[in-house]
């Protein structure tokens, strides 16, 4: 592994490098589009802006503001702090060109369950009606079905996060596999990528089911496959997630001087 | 025509006690209109329905905690980064509240629909691949495309009795003007039957009409304009203040429990008034606007 320039662990936080691996999934190309709680993917956007990727657009939905300029982030995608962007448009305009299907390319999403195909749920833990835990709601997830790719993250990566199947399907993934993807005939391309506290997946393109991709620095193989519910497929060979070099490091903190990252 | 009301007025004789539909305009910790919010809790008025904006937050939750909710249309009642909506998740987990589970794409464009007289509004194709219809057969049908033959989802207009909003300014007639993200402020203004607007100053019209691109509610959608400064408070008010978290944080520790929930309610809301509340609790330093 190519380590030069790369800072050790003590000197960066999980969220750092879960921001630095988001933004190493976005390309110069993209138009994403994000929205409650994202100061995670916002600061990977602007990462990536400043790197590798400068003509890269990204929406911060509620306020919507295209390409906010950060410094700092926010906690609330509907901070005003966020209308401090290269332009902003009416959230129906968002709507509306979620729905056009062929203007976003990117779209980040999460749950309170994840599930083996990449379907999210943040509706209800259990039965609707009577839920054993009630989420706040489904918002824009169904739109999922609709944009190029979806990178999907959670700080939070344990066995009630990340499920064989959700109880609810508010954000579609795979559906229930290949067969039912297949049939759905969905223009979206589907979940393209995971990243938690522990590991970045993929999806393996035969099962379309979660695939591990890289463990971070300082993660055991085991530790995910225990934090996991359900059976991940495994790469023949599973490699180290690249801690985030002191360059994109020095963005981050940048974009993030109040430690908005941190304190998650 | 004069529109400005005392906020106990306007509740009192614009919002029904049992009121079919009442929208509550702002989303997540923003421009939420706790000051009118609060006086329905003063008031006691039952809500057969809430709607909300893609994103409810406080103004739906201090509802909730005061049992005048019976059902919710939403898309999302949580307090984003600070957590989960307390007494909305227990009355919902309980089987209290009915949740007409809806998504961001259905309540924009269903209340564009209540705006225009459409009949319902069609759709994006491929969010039928999610649940979200099958669970409210009130809102979501599955019908065929005339066009395609295809089978897509319609929404059904929504159309609030009330809503209660929020905006930086307006003037005696009702003209107002929104500060930051409009959200679907706007849109609940044109689609609701009654609208109340609370801002943090009445000016007048000549002020307004400087800013006319921007004044962004035509009063004679407007029924009442409280002036409430400071109404926003514990969420933020776009161009005055931010949100108070601290005071938030309150709120979500007290509301943990249904006792708790009632001893905040006692405390902030039913046992003051506004003036009184907000000399108790508004912290300059969430101001934004050096007043």
């Amino acid at each position: 592994m190519n380590t030069s320039g790369a800072a050790s662990p003590p000197e960066w936080t999980t969220a750092e490098l879960m921001a630095v691996e988001l933004a190493r999934l976005l390309r110069n190309d993209d138009v994403a589009v994000m929205g409650t709680a994202s100061a995670l993917p916002q600061v990977a956007c602007g990462l990536a802006r400043a790197t590798h990727a400068p003509d890269l657009w990204f929406v911060a939905g509620g306020t919507c503001g295209v390409n906010p300029h950060l410094a700092p982030t926010v906690a609330s995608c509907c901070d005003e702090d966020l209308l401090r962007s290269d332009t902003v448009l009416p959230l129906g305009d968002v709507v509306l060109l979620e729905g056009r299907g062929d203007v976003f390319t990117v779209f980040f999403a999460g749950g309170l369950q994840i599930d083996s195909h990449g379907n999210c749920n943040l509706v209800a833990v259990g039965d609707r009606e009577r839920p054993a835990l009630r989420g706040p709601g489904t918002v824009g997830l169904p739109f999922l079905s609709r944009v190029g790719r979806v990178l999907i993250y959670s700080m939070s990566h344990t066995r009630r996060t990340f499920v064989e199947r959700v109880d609810f399907l508010g954000g579609p993934g795979f559906l229930d596999g290949p067969e039912s993807w297949a049939t759905a005939g969905l223009t979206g391309g589907g979940p393209a990528a995971v990243v938690t506290p522990l590991c970045t997946m993929d999806f393996d393109p035969t099962s379309l089911r979660m695939r591990l991709r890289s463990v971070h620095p300082g993660v055991e193989v085991e530790q995910v496959v225990a934090a996991t519910g359900f059976e991940l497929v495994m790469p023949d060979v599973v490699v180290q997630t690249q801690g985030p070099r002191s360059e994109e490091l020095a963005v981050v903190r940048r974009l993030d001087p109040s430690g908005v990252l941190k304190g998650r | 025509m004069d529109k400005v009301l005392s906020l106990d007025d306007a509740i009192e004789r614009l919002v029904p006690d049992g009121v079919a539909v009442l929208a509550v305009g702002g989303m997540h910790l923003h421009n939420n209109p706790m000051a009118l919010v609060r006086e329905m809790v003063r008031q006691d008025r039952h809500v057969a329905r809430l709607l909300t904006s893609p994103c409810g937050a406080l103004n739906a939750d201090l509802l909730v905690a005061a049992g005048l909710v019976g059902e919710i249309e939403t898309s999302y009642v949580g307090f984003e980064h600070l957590g989960l909506a307390p007494a909305f998740r227990r009355a919902v987990e309980a089987g209290v509240v009915r949740v007409l589970e809806c998504d961001e794409a259905y309540i924009t464009h269903g209340l564009t629909a209540g705006a225009g007289g459409l009949p319902f509004v069609a759709l994006p194709e491929g969010l039928e691949a999610a649940d979200v219809w099958k669970a409210n057969a009130e809102s979501y049908r599955l019908v065929t495309d005339p066009f395609t033959g295809k089978q897509v989802l319609a929404g059904a207009p929504l159309i609030p009795d009330v809503a209660l909003l929020h905006a930086a300014a307006a003037d005696a007639a009702g003209n107002a003007v929104i500060a930051g993200a409009h959200f679907v402020d706007r849109a609940m203004a044109l689609a609701a039957k009654t609208v109340i607007v609370q801002v943090e100053r009445v000016v007048p019209t000549e002020e307004i009409s400087r800013h006319a691109v921007g004044t962004t509610i035509p009063g004679f959608l407007v029924h009442g304009v409280v002036e409430a400064p400071g109404g926003c408070h514990p969420t933020a008010s776009h161009g005055h203040y931010g949100a108070d978290e601290e005071h938030l944080r309150r709120y979500l520790s007290m509301a943990a429990t249904a006792e708790g929930a009632i001893s905040y309610l006692e405390e902030f809301v039913r046992g003051v008034n506004e003036r009184d509340y907000l000399l108790a609790l508004r912290r300059p330093a969430g101001d934004r606007s050096g007043q």
